[in-house]
């Protein structure tokens, strides 16, 4: 997968194999995890957060999800060369590759093993999941490079 | 904490006003969140400077929390709730 700046701000994905369009859309399923639930658990016992603002934060972060999903596949099934991520929609994709990272790491612990590649890892599934976390890491810090999130 | 590419780890300080107020916004290391984002989620919720959300970003990552605000309980968890949607690791603590 080629990644790049346009000239318009934002971001070109361009993807060149099947494994690039797979990875593409296992962000949305690699964020699996209710963040929403986890972070209330650092507010004790706040019955306004859990009626108020879980159910805030779980339209948000499913919206961002769904966001990238919808494009992605609409990109795959009218074949199309390359996906933009411009400036109206960062914060979305920003936010997916963010909750895809944090169930990642709340999975594996990828933060504790002190890895230098993905060949320290012996079983497979684990290894492939540190590979697409990888991807996201990069893809995160391109969108930070070259468009405002917020 | 990512330095846009490393992540953040553990200690306690205390950087912005005066300890008579009586709750803390605490953000919590976490190893995913880049640095970079977390100093402008910091800038855009807190409406600090990038002098200032850099110094309290270091401080999560170094020291693995910071309190990144003090003052009362109901504007407190308005700050708490921007930096969840945020996806930063952050609390409401009682100010000792």
């Amino acid at each position: 997968m080629t990644l790049g700046p346009t000239v318009g701000g934002g971001l070109k994905l361009i993807p060149e194999e099947v494994q690039d369009w797979l990875v593409l859309l296992e962000i949305a399923a690699d964020a699996h995890q209710d963040l929403a639930s986890s972070f209330a658990k650092l507010m004790d016992e706040d019955a306004i957060w859990d009626e108020i603002v879980v159910p805030e934060l779980e339209t948000e972060f499913g919206a961002q999800k769904k966001h990238v999903l919808q494009v992605v596949r609409k990109a795959r099934r009218s074949n199309q060369e390359e996906i933009i991520i411009d400036v109206q929609d960062a914060d979305l994709w920003y936010g997916a590759l963010n909750q895809a990272r944090l169930s990642l790491e709340n999975q594996y612990r990828f933060g504790a093993m002190n890895l230098s590649s993905a060949n320290d890892i012996e079983e497979r599934e684990a290894r492939s999941a540190y590979l697409r976390n990888d991807f996201y890491l990069t893809l995160q810090s391109l969108i930070l490079r070259y468009i405002k999130v917020n | 904490m990512k330095a846009v590419d490393a992540p953040v780890h553990q200690s306690e300080t205390s950087t912005t006003s005066q300890t008579t107020q009586p709750w803390s916004v605490v953000i919590q290391d976490d190893p995913v969140n880049l640095m970079e984002y977390v100093s402008r989620v910091i800038m855009r919720v807190f409406g600090y400077s990038r002098e200032k959300a850099n110094e309290l970003m270091m401080l999560v990552h170094q020291k693995g929390k910071a309190i990144v605000w003090r003052g009362n309980r109901e504007e407190g968890e308005m700050y708490v709730s921007q930096l969840h949607r945020a996806q930063l690791q952050a609390r409401l603590e009682k100010s000792r």
